[in-house]
């Protein structure tokens, strides 16, 4: 305890510099946890924009779908899909999905597009497709009164092929049993703007689009959502061992380019912040070798009496830690509500982002512990390791010329 | 005019029959004291011969296999001469009524549900004609095989085995066609496709002979891909007549194609 009390004594023994010291490793925590949450934030924000949108959390497959889809790929038994997921309660919803290129006509005008079936009911517990209905009314899986099925198609083919609410769209595709598919469905909404992603897609409710495609019962695709998106790596391990048949991909995998890119970039941003906290230390160490070189005498006469150069070393460590510890409680208690009201409230863009049709007017940070204990981390060993070269220096000193110092 | 694939003179030109009984018919000898070549000539050009005709009409059945799905097409098909042929799927249900019309080198379907005509576009021409093996390109391209390709004739006791190397202004595909045929009766038995690499990409196999209208000529085909397996398809005939007499231009216009059945 006597080294603790010795410690807590000589930090307050330079009182300005000590606050001074301190005040540059608060700047710094409080720096970096806002850059993190800026940063996992706007990743997170991201990651949110395309799971939400559509890929979910986790996507369910037959084989090799995700990297080489075929039509014929499909899920056959959804039953035991289905019960897997419904056991599974960090699930949040799942929704069933078909695909397939097609051809889309308009009395003489002809598109490619990509036809998307899902279950109109489970579609909206896993992505935004009812909030990207920009014109017309989401569609069901009923028929109309002739026998046609409705579609959704995206703002770029209904302007390139001059649809609107109650046409005719013509689609011909590949079916999975080898013939043509072709049929006719009515426009019931337009989805998105001619910049959504999938603005040349056609949304089919998902029991027309088996009929068309000739599919039966099978479906391609199960995306979910979870409770908690970090999670969903070891979701979807915990799904694979359940459906060891199929392959369950966390959007990690399924957008892998992204996620690499996204690790890329967050290695990266590490880097930076670590050159501004090895900036900040620079002037730790100045601090502590000047406190080291002070005490030169002090340090004779500790020798003199009995005191092991280990003892100098941790208790030149001890000061060091105390200091940032102070330090990061200060920072703690300055960077909690700013995050805190950047998670929740965050920065109001002058321009709202258009993804995909929905409109994204803040860009907010995350509220995390990793904000505030990787840069603790960070710090706290970063201090740690400036402090042993001053303390070796300590530890080092003879007591002779110690003693005839000034 | 003439065609390289034997398959699409079948689908499409029937007709060819009168001449299809080879054993009754003397002029269908090969004449021993010929050149090799000139013998390969005359072999393949009685293998053409089977199938040019006035007119024709035909059932066919068509079955579909491939490692993820079996398909079973029934539909009627009609020709006049060479350039002309025309195609109703008859069942399953849900593809009944899509025609297929060839005139010369064009090709339309027409497809009932949406009371459309698809012109199929030069792009699509090795495409797969309704999910078979065989390409719309089968269906419509016209070669005359003996000023095309270059002939060698091999002889077994029972079959002549005819090398076909396509000429260098011959624009094909193949690297090389073997042409298999039976002397007696003098009937194809297979053709077998080669790249430029001389790997062997397909397999066209003639299977029982059959008796239609007193005229014998192989009832089922089967062409098998060799560079995808557990692919193949085949084509039964299940009744042919010749020369029928409602068969004229009119059965291979655009109103016949978009007409309801």
């Amino acid at each position: 305890m006597l080294i603790f009390k010795l410690a807590f004594r000589n930090i307050l023994r330079q009182k300005r510099r000590s606050l001074l010291t301190g005040l540059s490793m608060t700047g710094g925590y409080v720096l970096f946890v806002i850059s993190i949450s800026m940063l996992e934030g706007s990743w997170g924000n991201a990651v949110d924009i395309f799971t939400l949108d559509h890929t979910g959390h986790i996507q369910i497959h037959k084989g090799n779908y995700v990297k080489r889809p075929k039509i014929y790929e499909t899920i056959v038994d959804r039953e035991e899909v289905e019960e897997a997921l419904a056991g599974e309660a960090r699930i949040t919803g799942y929704a069933p999905r078909v695909y397939s290129p097609t051809l889309a006509y308009s009395g003489d005008k002809t598109s490619p597009a990509f036809l998307i079936g899902v279950d109109p009911v489970l579609e909206t517990s896993v992505s935004r497709l009812l909030l990207k209905v920009s014109d017309g009314t989401y569609f069901d899986a009923a028929p109309n009164e002739d026998g046609y099925s409705q579609a959704m198609i995206g703002a770029g083919l209904a302007s390139k092929l001059k649809l609107g609410l109650g046409d005719e769209i013509v689609l011909i595709a590949q079916g999975a049993d080898g013939s043509i598919a072709n049929d006719i469905f009515i426009i019931s909404a337009i989805i998105g703007n001619k910049t959504s992603f999938d603005r040349f897609a056609v949304y089919l409710p998902l029991s027309a689009a088996q009929v068309f495609l000739s599919l039966g019962a099978t479906v391609h695709e199960y995306a979910m959502l979870v409770s908690n998106r970090n999670h969903n790596e070891a979701i979807a391990s915990d799904l694979q061992v359940l459906l060891p048949n199929l392959t369950v991909s966390p959007w990690q995998k399924v957008e892998e380019s992204f996620y690499r890119t996204m690790q890329s970039d967050r290695q990266g941003n590490h880097f930076s912040m670590g050159i501004i906290v090895f900036l900040v230390f620079i002037g730790v160490l100045n601090t502590v070798l000047m406190s080291v070189l002070e005490r030169t005498r002090e340090f004779g006469v500790l020798r003199s009496i009995g005191c092991h150069p280990l003892g100098l070393v941790k208790l030149i460590f001890l000061e060091t830690q105390m200091l940032t510890w102070l330090s990061l409680a200060v920072g703690g208690l300055i960077a909690l509500p700013l995050v805190f009201w950047f998670a929740q409230y965050g920065i109001l863009l002058p321009q709202p982002i258009d993804v995909g049709g929905v409109n994204f007017q803040h860009m907010k940070g995350e509220f995390s512990s990793l904000v505030f204990f990787m840069p603790m981390t960070f710090i706290v060993g970063a201090a740690a390791l400036i402090s042993l070269p001053p303390g070796i220096r300590a530890a080092r000193i003879l007591p002779r010329d110690a003693l005839s110092s000034h | 005019m003439h065609r390289i694939i034997l398959v699409a003179c079948l689908l499409l030109a029937t007709a060819a029959l009168p001449s299809a009984l080879p054993a009754a018919d003397p002029g269908s000898t090969i004449n021993s004291t010929m050149t090799s070549t000139a013998r390969a000539r005359e072999i393949i050009n009685q293998m053409e011969e089977l199938y040019r005709g006035d007119s024709s009409n035909a059932m066919i059945t068509m079955k579909v296999t491939t490692p993820q799905y079996e398909r079973t097409l029934r539909m009627s098909g009609q020709s006049l001469g060479r350039e002309l042929a025309f195609f109703r799927i008859l069942s399953p249900k849900k593809d009944r009524g899509i025609t297929t019309l060839k005139r010369e080198q064009e090709m339309w379907n027409y497809f009932p549900k949406i009371n459309k005509v698809i012109k199929v576009p030069p792009s699509m021409m090795m495409g797969s004609w309704m999910g078979s093996d065989f390409t719309n390109d089968d269906l419509v391209k016209e070669t005359t095989l003996i000023d095309a390709y270059d002939l060698a004739l091999k002889e077994t006791e029972d079959q002549y085995h005819i090398t076909l190397i396509p000429r260098e202004e011959t624009v094909t595909v193949w690297g090389m066609i073997e042409y298999i045929v039976s002397k007696e009766p003098l009937l194809p038995v297979m053709q077998i496709f080669y790249d430029d690499k001389g790997e062997m990409i397909r397999r066209l196999s003639f299977q029982e002979p059959t008796v239609f209208s007193g005229l014998l000529m192989p009832s089922i085909l089967v062409m098998t891909p060799l560079n995808k397996p557990g692919h193949s398809t085949t084509i039964i005939y299940e009744d042919i007549t010749l020369n029928p007499p409602d068969i004229n231009e009119q059965t291979f216009s655009m109103r016949n194609l978009k007409s309801r059945f």
